[in-house]
């Protein structure tokens, strides 16, 4: 069984398309402006996506779905934000659960639309049901109990106040699989899913790109193996403890990766891959995570905390970083891949991203990105890991693995 | 895309006398025709493109990734590109009531962000010019180049607020 990126592309237009209605009905609610960030779909097993949420406390409303699409769907925001979202409803904060219920229900109302739309059928939902959650009891049932394929994930980010929510949607597996493997995506609409006329030489007779379904949660896997070598390879460069808090693959649309990473100032290193796959791979910290690493790994104190010593430092630690995320894919797939020196970048993060985002979006408007967080114990440092993998090479190598 | 249409279609009430902000993504263009301020950040080697006509109050911003849609594999929207982006975002701030003769454009963008895609900032600017050019829309002011990234907002009165890494503030 495939898994069609292009119906798989299509699906994500939907969940992109029906998070905006979502944010639409949640502006007119609220009096407040939303974006939607980030749309994804991931592909993560229970316990990772435990990790992943350990330590939120949520609050929210998840509706049953049933008809055209079946499972599950969440709308939540931060419990900390609850007082927010409550002054800036109707009723002021006196109104409580019954208020929140009707705006997760007004909001996946608009989710949902789409999706039964491009399914010429309609979903019901379910009465909605308030709920506070520790950490990963926010998802869709089931979410934790299986292979995860696939969580679809949206953030919605208020422009002017302090008020996010996300939306979840856990459809169930074998239907879901119809959609994403026997249905062409031609009905999805916006133009985007028209035929793309992919190389002949690594797309297939079609033009398109499949990837086989039981082959995805074994490359989840493998990225987290990645993730773990590279955490693996900074503690033995500074000698700090490492631990990888997130890591996941998702796959989303190109344009989304530069808000994900933020507008924040960020230093780190971006490499080029080459081989199978081939692709980039960028490590970011944060201004104050990298001087405190680069100082860790430095025998003085450096002059400058992003300093010509601190680069160096840097470079050396990306490297090695690289090594270790990629030897454990070629091992794995069985295929050769290089990557190129480091180098240096020092911006805001999103823009750093960008000319990466820009050069694989020649080929492709999707792709899987794989994102880790990895954290040192010492001293307080995060970085993040984002590899993008050009999606038809991808295919190409995962294709193999299935074979053998 | 979102694109936000020159009725004000959602009530801001981010409070009294403050212009709501429309946010433009990656590859995405919005238009407005009130005094809502366009945003869009994380430009790297990416171009914003922001037209006006300040006699109709209607402004458009684009935030386009490669300089042409000739010759690419991906299926894609306009505004991925700076040529049918640009199309697209004349199109549509004349539909809002713009007239192509009063339409003047910014520029801000295009750096040379990373040596290993060093090519693409320069050639998105460059293709900006061309295409702003053969639409006989004038390019008034810019900011471009350079290895620095940027984040712009376009106010209402046609001002073109442009932020550095740094934090270094024009208005061009």
């Amino acid at each position: 069984m495939r898994v069609d990126v292009r119906a798989l592309g299509a699906c994500n237009r939907l969940a992109k398309r029906g998070a905006e209605r979502a944010a639409d009905a949640l502006a007119e609610l609220t009096g407040t402006d939303l974006a939607v960030e980030v749309t994804g779909a991931s592909v993560a097993s229970g316990e990772d996506l435990a990790t992943a949420f350990a330590g939120r406390e949520s609050i929210g409303v998840r509706v049953g779905l049933d008809g055209g699409l079946e499972g599950e769907a969440v709308l939540a925001f931060d419990a900390a934000q609850a007082d927010g979202l409550l002054s800036v409803l109707p009723g002021g904060t006196s109104i409580g659960h019954s208020a929140v219920t009707e705006v997760g229900n007004i909001a996946l109302g608009g989710f949902l639309d789409g999706w039964a739309n491009y399914l010429g059928e309609a979903i019901d939902m379910t009465p909605p049901r308030y709920f506070e959650a520790d950490g990963a009891a926010v998802l869709p049932d089931g979410a934790l109990a299986g292979d995860g394929v696939f969580l679809f994930e949206s953030r919605l980010d208020a422009t002017t106040t302090d008020l996010d929510f996300s939306i979840y949607m856990l459809p169930e597996s074998g239907q879901f699989r119809d959609l994403v493997v026997g249905r062409a995506p031609a009905a999805a609409g916006t133009g985007g899913a028209a035929s793309t006329p992919g190389r002949a030489d690594d797309a297939g007779a079609s033009g398109t790109t499949a990837i086989p379904y039981e082959s995805l949660s074994t490359f989840a896997s493998l990225a987290k193996r990645g993730s773990t070598n590279a955490a693996d390879n900074i503690a033995m460069m500074t000698g700090l403890e490492t631990t990888v808090d997130v890591s996941r693959l998702r796959f989303v649309p190109l344009a989304d990766v530069p808000s994900e990473v933020g507008p924040e100032p960020h230093a780190g290193t971006v490499f080029e891959l080459q081989g199978q796959p081939s692709g980039y791979l960028a490590i970011l910290f944060s201004e104050a995570s990298a001087a405190a690493v680069a100082e860790s790994m430095l025998p003085t104190e450096p002059a400058e905390p992003l300093g010509d010593m601190a680069e160096n430092a840097l470079c050396e630690l990306g490297n090695v970083m690289t090594s270790g995320f990629i030897d454990s894919w070629a091992n794995v797939l069985g295929t050769s891949i290089a990557h190129s020196p480091p180098e240096f970048v020092h911006d805001i993060g999103s823009a750093t991203v960008s000319p990466l985002v820009a050069s694989l979006s020649r080929r492709q408007d999707y792709g899987f990105v794989i994102d880790a967080a990895i954290r040192t114990a010492e001293i307080q440092a995060r970085c993040d890991v984002y590899a993008l993998p050009d999606e038809r090479e991808l295919a190409a190598a995962l294709e193999q693995l299935s074979e053998t | 895309m979102s694109h936000p249409t020159s009725s004000g279609d959602r009530q801001s009430t981010d409070g009294p006398g403050r212009p709501r902000r429309v946010k433009v993504g990656v590859g995405d263009l919005a238009v407005v025709s009130d005094d809502a301020t366009l945003t869009t950040s994380g430009l790297g080697s990416c171009v914003a493109i922001a037209v006006g006509d300040p006699t109709a109050g209607v402004r458009g911003l684009l935030h386009a990734m490669l300089p042409s849609a000739e010759n690419t594999a991906s299926s894609s929207v306009p505004a991925k590109y700076v040529d049918t982006g640009v199309d697209a975002l004349l199109a549509e701030v004349e539909a809002a009531g713009a007239s192509p003769r009063r339409l003047e454009a910014r520029l801000a963008g295009g750096a040379e962000m990373l040596d290993l895609t060093a090519a693409v900032g320069p050639r998105n600017v460059e293709q900006a010019e061309q295409s702003l050019a053969a639409a006989t829309v004038s390019i008034v002011a810019s900011d471009v180049g350079d290895g620095v990234g940027r984040t712009v907002r376009f106010r209402s009165g046609g001002d073109l607020v442009v932020r550095a890494a740094d934090g270094f503030e024009r208005t061009i």
